[in-house]
């Protein structure tokens, strides 16, 4: 790699390491898993960023969380088959949750603590829109490029995911 | 229009992705549903509770200099030769250090000897940036990861901390040069690592820092009347001297004091 092409790296998909990490963070579930991806999902950008053509900082940051995302997936398939036994399925998962009360859905003080949890239990298609939009603020346009699905799939899933969490926090609360 | 459809709506609005003339519909609507605008409610709170409880995260420093050496290594040679950046950006400036102390060390002083030590001494470098490599007890406090050395191996190692000099102390653990078990120290550079070896001298000359160069890492070497140590690192050799000297003032100033504070300046 010729010097200059490497200044390039550096200036467009290097300052985006911490929420490379947040995304695979959250998605492997698990520190070491997460380093790794981060890792890999570097060399992968590094080999394949002659092709990349963008400039501008927010481009950089989509294309290359689309790759820790990919890697992060392929990573899953490949070392916890496990937790792969039960594929995503749009129509499955997209139910109208339409037994959530919306007053029930408050979240008190308590509720906040099973967040994380509720949060991993998410399928990893529901959890990484949220952490891409919340944590992350990406806009729909960019989360549907880092998935690579469209828009109206991003808003979807973005709104299951967000009554999920509800639903969820709020059966533990009940629960208590 | 659908409970469903309405919180994709809801869902849009709150994120800023409806249209304008739709934003002003659906704000209407809130207006007039009460269902919507206790949906819209829990729906901000939730966004609060999230952004509150699921913290975005900072790349660990043992990452930052792992992904920097696997793409120096990936980039090619044409990449190690390039001048470092003016003003540091922090891919040129991820650090880390390792001194090693071995005690029975038998190698000898020959230049072939040598090397294999100093190619040990990398690899126990590079091996110690693979997760959950970096430290057996992590403390910035020298009183803690000294004590932790007790019973472990046949020397207690001078632990000393540099934060004050921008080298903090991470922490320690054992490791195994030159057919020894050793005491790895790990200090940190600004948002870098830097991890530190050393052993005991049995007899042999005092010896200055030399230093070389390995796959784009730096080692120092010397040796004290009582330790040899080893110091790596892909920081710049310039700091690296820096760490190295404040290393040997600490030495020199603890074995001018009582056995009972050595280590413990």
């Amino acid at each position: 790699m010729e010097p200059n092409e490497l200044g390039r790296f550096e200036a467009i998909v290097l300052p985006h390491l911490d929420a490379a990490y947040t995304l695979a963070r959250y998605l492997t579930r698990h520190e070491h898993d997460a380093q790794d991806v981060v890792q890999d999902a570097y060399l992968r950008a590094l080999k394949y960023f002659e092709g990349f053509r963008g400039t501008d900082g927010g481009d950089g940051r989509a294309w290359l969380l689309a790759i820790v995302r990919n890697t992060a997936f392929t990573w899953r398939r490949r070392y916890r088959p496990e937790a792969t036994a039960a594929e995503f399925d749009e129509q499955l998962h997209s139910e109208a949750v339409a037994d959530v009360h919306p007053e029930a859905a408050l979240l008190g003080a308590s509720a906040r603590e099973s967040l994380h949890q509720a949060l991993d239990r998410l399928p990893p298609e529901f959890r990484e829109v949220i952490v891409l939009r919340e944590l992350q603020g990406l806009s729909y346009k960019e989360i549907g490029e880092v998935t690579g699905v469209p828009v109206g799939t991003v808003m979807s899933r973005l709104s299951r995911a967000r009554s999920r969490l509800q639903r969820a926090l709020y059966a533990e609360k009940e629960g208590r | 229009m659908t409970h469903s459809e309405l919180e994709l709506q809801l869902d849009a609005y709150l994120d800023g992705e409806l249209a304008s003339r739709d934003a002003r519909e659906f704000e209407t609507h809130l207006r007039e549903c009460r269902d919507c605008a206790r949906l819209h409610d829990a729906r901000v709170a939730l966004g609060a509770a999230i952004r509150a409880e699921v913290p975005a995260l900072r790349a660990p420093d043992v990452l930052r200099a792992r992904v920097r050496s696997a793409l120096s290594s990936a980039a090619g040679p044409s990449v190690t030769r390039r001048p470092l950046p003016q003003g540091g950006r922090w891919l040129a400036l991820a650090a880390s250090v390792a001194l090693v102390a071995v005690g029975s060390w038998r190698l000898g002083s020959n230049r072939a000897a040598g090397e294999a030590l100093s190619e040990q001494v990398l690899t126990s470098h590079v091996r110690s940036l693979m997760p959950g490599h970096l430290t057996d007890v992590v403390s910035s406090d020298q009183h803690t990861v000294k004590p932790w050395f007790n019973g472990k191996l046949d020397f207690s190692p001078a632990v000393y901390d540099f934060a004050g000099r921008g080298y903090p102390l991470i922490g320690g653990r054992l490791d195994y040069i030159g057919g020894r078990p050793v005491a790895a120290l790990v200090y940190g550079r600004r948002q870098h690592l830097i991890n530190v070896f050393l052993w005991p001298a049995t007899q042999g000359p005092v010896r200055e820092p030399g230093e070389t160069m390995r796959h784009g890492y730096h080692l120092l070497h010397w040796t004290t009347p009582e330790y040899i140590y080893w110091v790596v690192s892909d920081l710049g050799m310039a700091e690296l001297r820096e760490f190295a000297q404040l290393v040997r003032e600490a030495d020199s100033t603890a074995s001018r004091l009582p056995a009972t504070t050595r280590g413990l300046h």
